[in-house]
């Protein structure tokens, strides 16, 4: 059994007048079932063009409802870039120059692919996904 | 201006080589080198059913801005989970849209465009805590 372990910590000393703001948090990623931890995952790296907009990963390879991870950073570096994060046609917000991203995903149903738009400049991005499950495509005959 | 630093790291043996992911990033307003400087503050919440509640309600918030949200699934139980919705009132598997399920211990930090409210809901009646914390670009005062 493979064994992931995410962790964050978010940090200000200057947001909360009078008290430094210390969040940290981990956890070990586990498959839908709950006891093995994820044990599939794949991560690339892309350019996105202005109004150009791509289909990070298709909902179809997924377990329906699944336990599934999402990482996105926008390695811009122009403030003034960013991508649209959709599930299907849905807009979810806003990764800027230098944001990252950690969300979990179910593949709810037959339309909850992952799409990233470029809004503006070439967005030069990173992601991977944490799997419970995946199907590759079966080869063509 | 404020300067809010938020910083993942994931490690992993699934591959036959190590995975590491180390990222830290200042949150900062749409567009701007200028960093976020507003939030609704931490926030816990504790469910005893699996009623849908709304968690992040958007008209307090600026539309199509950078605003970041965290959310921790605090409950010890991996066989619980939230539903986390970008929906007006309802989360659960199919309702448009479904980010995703936070089984207990897992939390999440994501962009939200506050252009539609945060809902959530438990899988159990057994009492499940959330914490949360919206960092704002933009809070609209409420109407006296």
């Amino acid at each position: 059994m493979a064994t992931t372990t995410a962790s964050v910590s978010i940090s200000s000393s200057d947001l909360l007048p009078g008290s430094n703001l210390s969040i940290n948090a981990s956890s070990t990623l586990m498959k839908t079932g709950l006891t093995t931890g994820m044990e599939l995952m794949e991560m690339g790296n892309a350019e996105i063009a202005k109004d150009y907009e791509a289909q990070l990963f298709a909902d179809g390879p997924a377990t329906d409802n699944g336990a599934y991870f999402i990482y996105i950073c926008n390695n811009s570096t122009d403030d003034t870039y960013y991508i649209e994060y959709k599930i299907h046609e849905t807009v979810i917000g806003g990764l800027y120059a230098g944001d990252w991203m950690f969300v979990p995903y179910n593949a709810s149903d037959g339309d909850a692919e992952i799409e990233v738009k470029g809004l503006l400049g070439t967005n030069k991005i990173e992601y991977a996904m944490f799997k419970t499950a995946w199907t590759l495509p079966a080869a063509e005959s | 201006m404020a300067t809010i630093n938020a910083t993942i790291s994931v490690n992993s043996d699934i591959m036959s080589y190590p995975v590491r992911i180390n990222k830290t990033m200042t949150m900062k307003k749409a567009g701007s080198c200028h960093g976020l400087e507003e939030t609704t503050g931490m926030r816990t919440k504790k469910f005893t059913s699996t009623d849908d509640a709304v968690i992040v309600e958007h008209d307090e918030l600026t539309d199509n801005q950078a605003h970041k949200l965290y959310i921790r699934n605090t409950s010890a139980n991996k066989a619980n989970f939230f539903y986390v919705s970008y929906h007006a009132s309802t989360a659960d598997a199919t309702t448009t849209e479904p980010i995703g399920k936070l089984y207990g211990g897992d939390w999440m930090l994501m962009p939200y465009d506050g252009n539609t409210n945060i809902s959530v809901a438990s899988s159990t009646s057994d009492t499940q805590v959330l914490e949360y914390m919206l960092f704002a670009d933009g809070i609209i005062a409420a109407a006296g």
